[in-house]
């Protein structure tokens, strides 16, 4: 692609809703929440709508990380590591350290800063692909929370830092609120800002990137840096949701958050990303899941589902962009 | 186009018929939220709350995390759980920490709320003003005690000689429990036999086998080895009979797994004290019957252990063997 198209190109694509998000994963969420409303009596009701907001939280606040870095052509497994590396170093700075809650809080935001940026570095600096950088930072992030934690959990936290995870200011649960308030920061930050543009601009084709004097190295380290530092504040939240630092917390996770970004419409090879998507996606996810549960469906077919809708929606997709074409 | 609307259709067909095959509930229900079902211990329990539910004529809602780890998840599963309003919830939290949010929900909704298998730690559960109407599960002291007596019972009650104990992970209750029921009961029926070591194997079996090779390099002699989980016991067993030692060394485990099971009709394994997650399904599902009839259930119900050696395996009488999986 040469620049004029690019130029020509980026507007469109992000102006335009039908873009933005994906169309299909709208109407996928919506058949569900459908579908779900008749098999169910107890599916649809406000408390039950909190309740799956509740329990998408985690998932969808990494899934936002994953989308600005799927975004420019970057890819993130290390996540899930780092929400249990985050949560424990934060449980134990306030439990085996005796140090004040603010500074826990800081702990696990900055752990998780800290080893995105270890992945930026390494991605950029030593050139080694990201996939196998995150990959390693998986292990050892994961390995360093167990050593940390002899593989124990770190129970109890201040009351403060449980109120993160537990409290319900108006009825509605603070996990949600985290949730959605990041959905609109990040939204803002991808869709309105230069960091966000740039970033789409480098997943479409890093070398015209370059060539428009975009920063390309050290946008991609804090693009990483962003997606550790929100894995950090899921650790937090997952931390304070069962008031214990858990050191195997968020194992698998990573693919869930990329599936949620994906579900919503990422391109998986960059160019096109969308964080109102991935709340989407992410619904989806947290929907099915929810309403399965209410179904008693065991969760070994829980897996399968979530599977197969990924497919499904990708495939829509698939369907839609070859009709655009024809 | 036509093609995406017949799949639109597809998915909207798929949702209906699911819909009308999800179970009519009438009568009460209970919820049951375990830790996992990819886990003999724990595919035993569902089996026999099945059981248990099937004989006191309730429905069943029974859902369980990924794995034995995902807290997280298991509190999810658990909130959504009390969506429905069951008339009880019966729990197997994780940790003693991560299902009290959702505990907490269901003593205000009213409904009572069941520990099985004893995983809550009574302070934190308290500090965190959560009321549990009963806790059930198997007696760890006592389940020690039990590999003691069939110990004495087995060398005789003058026998002499070293001892080794392979404790759990350090600072796990359940372990810590099962080693001191072994040491204080062994010290009443057979003083001649003297615990020399007593050190933790994390629950693993090579590790417990570095341990058992490892005394016995010190103790040649050494009698017996009490494990405080089949896994462990196992890896002590090989030991043993690497080291040639093989039949002369007692080796005693708990847990009553499938593995230990085999190895003790293989003639390796000397015995083992047989939980009975079966029964303890099936015993959990009836106290909370009675609860919600109004009557009263003790606070902390024990479920019987079995001890099993080749000879009870053979003979096939006792009753409980048929809780055995």
């Amino acid at each position: 692609m040469n620049l004029a198209s690019l130029a020509m190109r980026r507007p469109t694509a992000l102006h335009s809703l039908g873009n933005m998000i994906r169309l299909e994963s709208l109407v996928v969420l919506l058949l569900l929440i459908l579908a779900l409303s008749l098999a169910s009596p107890y599916f649809l009701s406000v408390s039950n709508a909190l309740n799956i907001l509740l329990a998408t939280s985690v998932i969808g606040i990494l899934g936002f990380g994953a989308t600005f870095v799927i975004a420019a052509a970057g890819i993130d497994l290390s996540v899930g590591s780092i929400l249990g590396f985050g949560g424990v170093t934060g449980a134990l700075a306030v439990n085996a350290l005796n140090l004040p809650w603010p500074i826990g809080i800081m702990v696990s935001l900055l752990a998780g800063a800290f080893c995105g940026l270890v992945n930026g570095l390494l991605t950029t600096r030593a050139r080694v692909p990201a996939f196998i950088v995150t990959l390693g930072m998986l292990g050892v992030a994961r390995g360093a929370a167990l050593v940390l934690t002899n593989g124990q959990p770190v129970y109890g936290l201040p009351g403060p830092m449980v109120w993160l995870g537990q409290g319900r200011p108006f009825g509605v649960p603070l996990p949600a609120v985290i949730f959605l308030g990041v959905a609109a920061i990040t939204h803002f930050v991808l869709s309105r800002t230069r960091f966000g543009k740039y970033a789409l601009v480098i997943g479409d084709n890093q070398n015209a990137a370059r060539a428009t004097g975009i920063h390309v190295e050290r946008h991609l380290v804090a693009l990483y840096t962003l997606s550790g530092f929100l894995a950090g504040l899921a650790g937090l939240v997952s931390a304070a949701r069962v008031n214990s630092g858990d050191p195997t917390a968020g194992t698998g996770y990573e693919l869930a958050a990329i599936t949620a970004a994906i579900l919503g419409g990422t391109n998986l090879f960059g160019g096109r990303a969308s964080v109102v998507g991935t709340l989407i996606g992410a619904l989806i996810m947290g929907v099915l899941q929810n309403g399965l549960n209410l179904l008693a469906v065991s969760s070994f077919y829980q897996q399968m589902a979530i599977g197969a809708v990924l497919v499904l929606a990708v495939w829509l997709d698939q369907l839609n962009r070859g009709r655009g074409r024809a | 186009m036509r093609r995406e609307g017949l799949t639109y259709a597809a998915i909207l067909l798929l949702s209906v018929g699911f819909a009308a095959a999800a179970p009519a509930a009438d009568g009460p229900t209970y919820g049951v939220v375990l830790k996992t079902l990819a886990n003999p211990f724990w595919d035993a329990m569902a089996k026999g709350i099945t059981e248990g539910a099937k004989e006191a004529q309730v429905n069943i809602f029974e859902q369980a995390a990924n794995s034995d780890q995902d807290a997280e998840t298991q509190l999810n599963i658990c909130n959504t759980m009390l969506e429905r309003n069951p008339q009880a919830l019966i729990a197997s939290a994780i940790n003693s920490s991560n299902l009290l949010p959702c505990m907490k929900t269901a003593n205000e909704k009213g409904i009572p709320v069941v520990d099985l298998d004893a995983n809550l730690d009574p302070a934190v559960t308290q500090r965190a003003g959560v009321k549990i109407a009963f806790t059930i599960g198997s007696d760890n002291i006592a389940a020690g005690g039990k590999a003691a007596d069939f110990l004495a019972q087995h060398l005789g009650s003058n026998a002499q000689g070293p001892v080794l104990v392979i404790e759990g992970l350090a600072g796990n209750v359940t372990g810590e429990e099962r080693a001191q029921g072994f040491k204080a009961e062994l010290a009443k029926v057979a003083p001649g036999l003297k615990v020399v070591a007593s050190l933790p194997g994390d629950w693993d079996a090579s590790k417990a086998a570095n341990i058992a090779n490892d005394t016995l390099q010190r103790n040649p002699d050494l009698v017996a080895i009490f494990a405080c989980n089949d896994t462990m016991a196992l890896g002590a067993v090989e030991s043993v009979f690497a080291a040639g030692k093989g039949g002369k060394v007692t080796v005693i485990g708990v847990d009553g797994t499938t593995d230990g099971v085999k190895s003790i009709k293989a003639g390796r394994l000397t015995a083992t004290v047989a939980q009975l997650p079966y029964l303890e399904g099936i015993e959990a599902i009836k106290d909370v019957k009675a609860i919600l009839a109004g009557q009263s259930v003790p606070a902390v119900v024990h479920v019987p252990t079995l001890v099993l050696t080749a000879q009870v395996l053979a003979q096939g009488t006792n009753p409980y063997l048929k809780y055995v999986k």
